[in-house]
């Protein structure tokens, strides 16, 4: 049965593959953004 | 029910989920995360400091993941929309002509009329929208 799955819905792994990418792109726009509010918070806390 | 049986019936469900979580996650971050820059930029003009550019640069941009409906977005997004909208209805109509005799077909049918309706509210709003 897992392979009579696979055979028919081994095309999947291109869309789950596009919404894994998604889900990266998220996290590190998020985590680049978090940098730049941190680094912007310890420049003013500094001065 | 085995998980094979749920699996078959209900495959195509994934994307309209993943969807409104990726949508949810966005809004949420980009509402938390609006205010924190603001606080920050209020911060710096009560003591009398230039923010700086890329403070500022964050405040004026928009992030992609940002789902919030009240976020202003640049003219030329409703063409890239409309661009996306009509190949996805594209490729989507393609995939119901393949599996047209399936039990399954109705769902590409369903994307298909869905995306080629959100191309046509894109290509609406760039013929129409505010110059």
């Amino acid at each position: 049965m897992t392979e009579e799955l696979f055979r028919d819905f081994w095309w999947l792994m291109f869309p789950v593959f596009g919404m894994v990418m998604a889900l990266i792109g998220l996290l590190q726009d998020g985590a680049s953004r978090d940098h730049i509010i941190e680094n912007a918070r310890h420049e003013l806390e500094r001065k | 029910m085995t998980f094979e049986e749920f699996f078959h019936d209900y495959w195509w469900l994934m994307f309209p989920v993943f969807g409104m979580i990726i949508a949810l996650i966005g809004m949420f971050q980009a509402e938390g995360r609006n205010r924190k820059v603001m606080d920050l930029i209020k911060a710096y003009v009560d003591q009398g400091k230039e923010p700086p550019p890329e403070l500022l640069k964050l405040a004026g941009e928009n992030s992609d993941y940002d789902m919030s409906f009240q976020s202003p977005k640049p003219r030329h997004s409703s063409a890239w929309s409309f661009v996306v909208f009509l190949a996805l209805a594209a490729g989507f109509s393609v995939g119901y002509w393949f599996v047209r005799t399936e039990d399954y077909a109705f769902a590409f049918a369903i994307v298909a009329v869905t995306m080629g309706v959100m191309a046509l509210g894109a290509l609406l709003l760039l013929l129409l929208g505010r110059k």
